[in-house]
């Protein structure tokens, strides 16, 4: 998959409570969000083709909703699932504050064990940003092995001496 | 799907595509000086810009015949906003987890 965005992260638990933190409704609602916004879980239905719909209630403001709609689950090592905004009913939907965001991102997340720790890796990437969604994806397998890492560095580096 | 930010995705989901960005990063430059470095004939690279203009991350300019192309900085801005807006929102979950994992393993040691 070309993926991305790649975020390593170590946590000082037992894979299997790190499993459970995404597996569990109450305890993922407790640490997964955006900064600043409490989460009400709405729906959640840990399988293939299930959702995680929940709202997301920020301090003012009316409260957004969003979801992610699991595609595998191998327990405790991979998850992944399409991650959007969403609507009250569970449909869909574009970023309730306008802004040029990807109407869903695929994300895949591995854990290893490490003897009492855990290393976390998710990948993440656009999904079907195109009319033509086989294409894309067509696209990204055949760059397997040539991530975005390089291209992007690059280009950061020249947007920063613009 | 045909909002700028999902055409720049699919633009760059290509190495072909990726690679004439970073030509581009050092310069303008013409179909002809883009196609040298690839195996490949003008008209597929001609394809590939299109693309790439259509995303709005290029544009090209009309001179004569050369049309030189020109690397569009504002909807690449844009792309490497997203990237790092949804790494913060990880990265700021990720720590909320780490304190979690660590208050729930003291607890239980304590026996609560």
């Amino acid at each position: 998959m070309d993926t991305v965005l790649t975020i390593t992260r170590r946590f000082a638990a037992p894979r299997d409570l790190v499993w459970k933190s995404w597996s569990e409704a109450e305890r993922l609602g407790l640490w997964w969000g955006p900064k600043g916004c409490v989460i009400g879980v709405n729906r959640f239905e840990f399988r293939p083709g299930g959702f995680f719909h929940f709202a997301m209630h920020f301090p003012g403001q009316e409260q957004m909703w969003g979801r992610f709609m699991y595609r595998e689950i191998a327990a405790p090592e991979r998850l992944v699932w399409l991650n959007s905004f969403s609507n009250a009913g569970c449909g869909i939907a574009r970023a309730p504050f306008g802004g040029e965001i990807p109407l869903e991102i695929h994300n895949e997340v591995t854990l290893a064990d490490e003897g009492g720790k855990t290393l976390l890796t998710l990948k993440a990437s656009p999904f079907g940003a195109s009319d033509d969604e086989e294409e894309v994806f067509r696209n990204m397998f055949a760059s397997l092995n040539q991530g975005w890492g390089g291209t992007l560095d690059q280009l950061e580096a020249y947007l920063a001496g613009q | 799907m045909d909002d700028p930010l999902s055409l720049s995705f699919a633009a760059l989901a290509d190495p072909t595509r990726r690679a004439i960005l970073a030509r581009l990063s050092s310069g303008e430059a013409t179909v002809m000086e883009l196609a040298a470095p690839f195996d490949m004939k003008q008209p597929s690279i001609s394809k590939h810009l299109k693309v790439l203009e259509h995303a709005g991350l290029i544009s090209r300019r009309q001179e004569a015949q050369k049309r030189p192309c020109k690397l569009e900085t504002a909807q690449l801005e844009k792309v490497s906003r997203w990237v790092e807006a949804y790494q913060h929102l990880w990265e700021d979950s990720f720590d909320r987890l780490d304190s979690y994992l660590f208050e729930i393993q003291a607890g239980a040691r304590r026996g609560e």
